[in-house]
């Protein structure tokens, strides 16, 4: 449960219509325009190491995204993620392989699959909560490595299926500023996919279905249409995420699924905080710098050779325990831990915010 | 009444297939006419509200014999969002609001088809009468104090539009100033948006401050109706709901039994 922190002092609002402005303060247009320069800035300073790695930031970043209006919104656990991006991925590369479908045809495909499968998979949340609905969500990752799989090896791709990169008017679109800026730009817009949806009466439906079933009941949502339109907007963005994971990447194969990727993208919205749209960026950006930092510290060990083959188990087991700490030390994440920072500037020197009407 | 706006017929509630939880229950609520049924603890009041509202279903239940009637139109064992699209929407015992939601968006929840146009007038509306709300348009529901969950519950009802309101124990767990508070709010909502109003109330003294009409129920049964006067000048209900004891105390049980005894058996 978090609140947008104190507005600035002085700064009142005087109709309806200002409440809905997505930026409401100077502070806030300056800070914003500031963020997208750097972002903006950042491909022409950076090496093509720290360019990949913000890559898949963005990607994970629309997947966390996708995932936290599930979870952290509608309040269906799934744990079919990986899944969904597989099916968005190999929608893309069979089409791509098979066909020789261009971009524009794969990119709507993989939300349709994302649609259709989030429909039906879906469906069991009707009547299943919890570990039970979490379960029925894990027989779609089955589903779709099972398929996956066989298609690899029914065609002879035993090792994947390559992904041409997608090319506009006979010119060919790779390099990895461009992949920056596209992958940005899908990141930027899921995230205002988000925001505006939350804000809608949909959104609104969908944390009403999450904190009280049976009051939104009675006040006459539609449970399970809104159960099931939160599966099917989950999934196709996640979909979506697929079939820029394939174009990106090149290269499709089941092994890069694996339920370990769901995991991560759970761990994503626990570590970046539950029931926040900063907490999935946040989190999104965490767990996947997070191995890079723990390679970059272990080089810093003397005799680092000797724990070269040691580093998959030691990422693993890090992971791992940083998972606990923030289970156990900050539930909220670390959005929570950004919200205590900002009202402590805020509220500097003071500790709390005054009893309420002290000042009379 | 003929034109009663819900009238409830002989009804009888069954829960789990076994457990019968009331019975005979006969009551009716006219156009713009504040109701209240009152009764201890395990009297049968919620399961009868639950009953009118649909969500009996929930836990198990089912309305297994007589009518429920809406506007002339049969409601038993309807589900609920059903229920509320009819125009009955209900203000529950407990969990009323959405805590993760802010107290704007929490009004904005249910569903209607007003235009954007009548939907912020119906906003000013429901802020003219509870101006506390206004203040607190912000604020997320988890951090509400009861009385005012309560307010934003009965607001929140209300811009569903419904032609009857069923709340509740009002009451519930909030101080004396904030019942007389929002008792005296509710005969406004009745009198300025001619909503009716069906109270399930423990604390007589409350209820019967507005309420043009009672029932009192006992064991699963009404045993006593009448209009407010009358049943404030009752001397059952005086000594046991309203806590004036007049000249000896009477047991609670023997009155009860004969209660009972006078209008099952004789």
């Amino acid at each position: 449960m978090f609140r947008p922190p104190p507005r600035a002092s002085g700064y009142f609002r005087t109709g309806y219509g200002q409440d809905l402005a997505l930026v409401q303060t100077k502070a806030e247009r300056i800070s914003l325009v500031v963020f997208l320069l750097i972002l903006a800035g950042f491909p022409f300073i950076a090496s093509p190491f720290a360019l990949d790695l913000a890559c898949q930031v963005f990607l994970a970043s629309v997947g966390a995204l996708s995932l936290m209006l599930l979870t952290g919104y509608a309040g269906q656990i799934s744990l079919g993620h990986a899944g969904l991006i597989a099916a968005g991925a190999f929608t893309t590369g069979i089409l791509a392989r098979e066909i020789h479908a261009p971009f524009w045809v794969t990119l709507p495909a993989s939300a349709v699959t994302g649609i259709v499968l989030g429909f039906v998979f879906g469906l069991p949340s009707l009547r299943l909560r919890g570990l039970y609905l979490a379960v029925s969500t894990l027989a779609l990752h089955f589903v779709v490595i099972y398929l996956g799989g066989e298609y690899e090896t029914k065609r002879g791709f035993s090792t994947g299926i390559i992904v041409e990169p997608p090319n506009l008017a006979g010119v060919s679109l790779s390099g990895g500023r461009f992949w920056y800026f596209v992958l940005l730009a899908a990141a930027a817009v899921s995230l205002l996919i988000c925001i505006n949806l939350l804000r809608s009466r949909s959104g609104r439906a969908f944390r009403a279905v999450h904190a009280r079933e049976t009051v939104a009941e009675a006040l006459g949502i539609s449970i399970a249409g809104y159960k099931l339109l939160a599966f099917v907007i989950s999934s196709s963005m996640t979909s979506v995420a697929g079939c820029l994971f394939a174009y990106y990447r090149g290269f499709v194969s089941v092994e890069a699924f694996d339920l370990f990727l769901t995991i991560q993208y759970v761990a994503m919205i626990i570590i970046g905080g539950m029931g926040s749209l900063l907490g999935a960026l946040l989190g999104a950006a965490f767990v996947t710098l997070f191995p890079y930092a723990i390679e970059a510290l272990l080089h810093l060990l003397p005799n680092v050779e000797k724990l070269a083959g040691d580093i998959f188990a030691v990422n693993y087991a890090s992971f791992g325990v940083v998972m606990i700490l923030f289970l156990i030390f900050e539930p909220l994440g670390l959005v929570g831990i950004w919200h205590r920072l900002q009202n402590y500037f805020l509220l500097w020197p003071f500790k709390y915010r005054p009893l309420a009407g002290a000042r009379k | 009444m003929s034109e009663a706006l819900l009238r409830v017929e002989k009804v009888e509630v069954v829960y789990k297939r076994v457990i019968t939880a009331v019975q005979g229950v006969t009551l009716s609520v006219g156009p713009k006419q504040i109701v209240a049924i009152l009764g201890t603890n395990g009297a049968g009041k919620t399961t009868t509200l639950r009953a009118v509202s649909g969500f009996l279903g929930l836990d198990d239940a089912r309305v297994t014999e007589g009518t429920i009637s809406f506007e002339g139109r049969r409601i038993e064992n309807a589900p609920p969002h059903d229920i509320a699209a009819r125009g009955i929407v209900l203000v529950p015992e407990r969990d009323k609001v959405f805590p993760n939601l802010t107290v704007a968006e929490n009004l904005a929840v249910p569903v209607s088809r007003a235009s954007a146009a009548e939907r912020r007038r119906q906003d000013e509306q429901i802020y003219s009468l509870f101006p506390r709300l206004a203040q607190l348009r912000q604020r997320i529901g988890g951090l509400l104090s009861g009385g005012e969950r309560q307010m934003l519950a009965i607001a929140a009802a209300l811009t569903c539009r419904p032609s009857l309101l069923l709340v509740d124990e009002l009451s519930l767990g909030l101080a004396p100033v904030v019942v007389q508070d929002l008792t005296r709010r509710l005969l406004t909502v009745r009198d300025e948006l001619g909503i009716a109003i069906l109270l399930v109330e423990q604390s007589a003294a409350a209820a019967l401050t507005i309420a043009d009409h009672a029932y009192v129920m006992e064991n699963g049964r009404i045993v006593l109706d009448g209009d407010r006067e009358q049943l404030k000048s009752h001397q059952d209900v005086q000594e046991f709901y309203l806590g004036q004891a007049s000249g000896e105390r009477r047991s609670y049980r023997t009155v009860k039994q004969y209660r009972r005894s006078r209008r099952w058996y004789g």
